[in-house]
């Protein structure tokens, strides 16, 4: 596994994590505000679930931990989303995270990492979203397809 | 968009769209700050490194002519589009796929939308499978994907 390194140095079959956080009511009210989801579920304190989207930031809390000297000389870019729901992510809710590195692959000049990202309530593990994710390494400005 | 839009009419070929945004500097900002003030929790909105969505410094020093959206904006505006459709029950059981294939420049005004490609019948519900994307105002597709939503 690759630790104290940087995310450009991640291998095919890295294992990142696991990592367990809290979700707190707080955090899913600011993530919320931020993309412009204002609707009940995510905002009021009853019943209050996190958007799955919020997946994402936990390939984020992954890199964190595992590869701590950050991203690496060029911007990485987020090019695919594909996440599966399959149980609401309550607030407050005691969550596992861990993630591994599918493929990594140079196409047309481009380096691709997939990662699979499992979310699990760390108490029962109970599946809660699998989560793709596909970046492109090392940025080579407008002429890629951009993302985040 | 219509939020009293029943369910039941939906029928394969079914358009929604959303309600236009112009995807402004603080937009941007506000996803970019949004990262470490949930990775730390401490109550406070924190900050980070200059990234390619809110410097234009960084950005052009990485190859682009300014700053760019995170992708994963686009995303939660789709999916704020099929929740405001179907309720929450889009963020407790389905599927959201989007990939960035345009990068999104500042004041570019985005529109969500989805497109009814099937409608599945099953013991206790439906299973409503859409296409879903997001076009600037020059109609350009920027973002695309495909969803699937649970009801009950």
């Amino acid at each position: 596994m690759t630790v104290g390194r940087y995310v450009s140095d991640l291998e095919e079959g890295d294992v990142l994590g696991p990592v367990e956080y809290t979700i707190s009511r707080f955090v899913i009210r600011e993530y919320a505000h931020a993309v412009e989801l204002h609707e009940d579920c995510f905002q009021h304190k009853d019943g209050q679930i996190a958007p799955p989207t919020m997946v994402h930031l936990d390939k984020l809390r992954l890199y964190k931990s595992a590869c701590p000297e950050g991203t690496g000389p060029h911007a990485r870019v987020h090019i695919e989303y594909d996440a599966t729901v399959h149980a609401p992510v309550p607030a407050e809710e005691r969550l596992s995270v861990k993630g591994i590195v599918s493929q990594r692959y140079v196409k047309r000049g481009r380096d691709y990492v997939h990662m699979e990202i499992e979310m699990r309530a760390a108490e029962t593990d109970k599946l809660l979203i699998t989560y793709r994710d596909t970046v492109i390494l090392s940025y080579g400005g407008e002429n890629e397809k951009a993302g985040g | 968009m219509d939020r009293e839009t029943n369910t039941s009419d939906l029928t394969i070929g079914s358009e929604l769209r959303g309600r236009m945004r112009l995807m402004t500097r603080e937009r941007m900002r506000w996803y970019v700050d949004a990262q470490p003030t949930v990775g730390m929790d401490t109550g406070r909105i924190e900050r980070q490194e200059p990234t390619i969505h809110d410097d234009d410094g960084y950005a052009r020093s990485q190859g682009l002519p300014g700053i760019i959206a995170d992708g994963m904006i686009s995303t939660n505006w789709i999916l704020g589009l099929l929740v405001h459709q179907f309720g929450d029950t889009v963020a407790r059981e389905g599927a959201l796929r989007t990939k960035y294939v345009k990068p999104i420049y500042e004041d570019d005004a985005i529109t969500s939308c989805a497109r009814v490609t099937a409608i599945d019948h099953q013991e206790g519900g439906r299973r409503v499978k859409l296409d879903v994307w997001c076009e600037n105002g020059e109609g350009t597709v920027v973002t695309v994907g495909d969803a699937t939503v649970v009801l009950r």
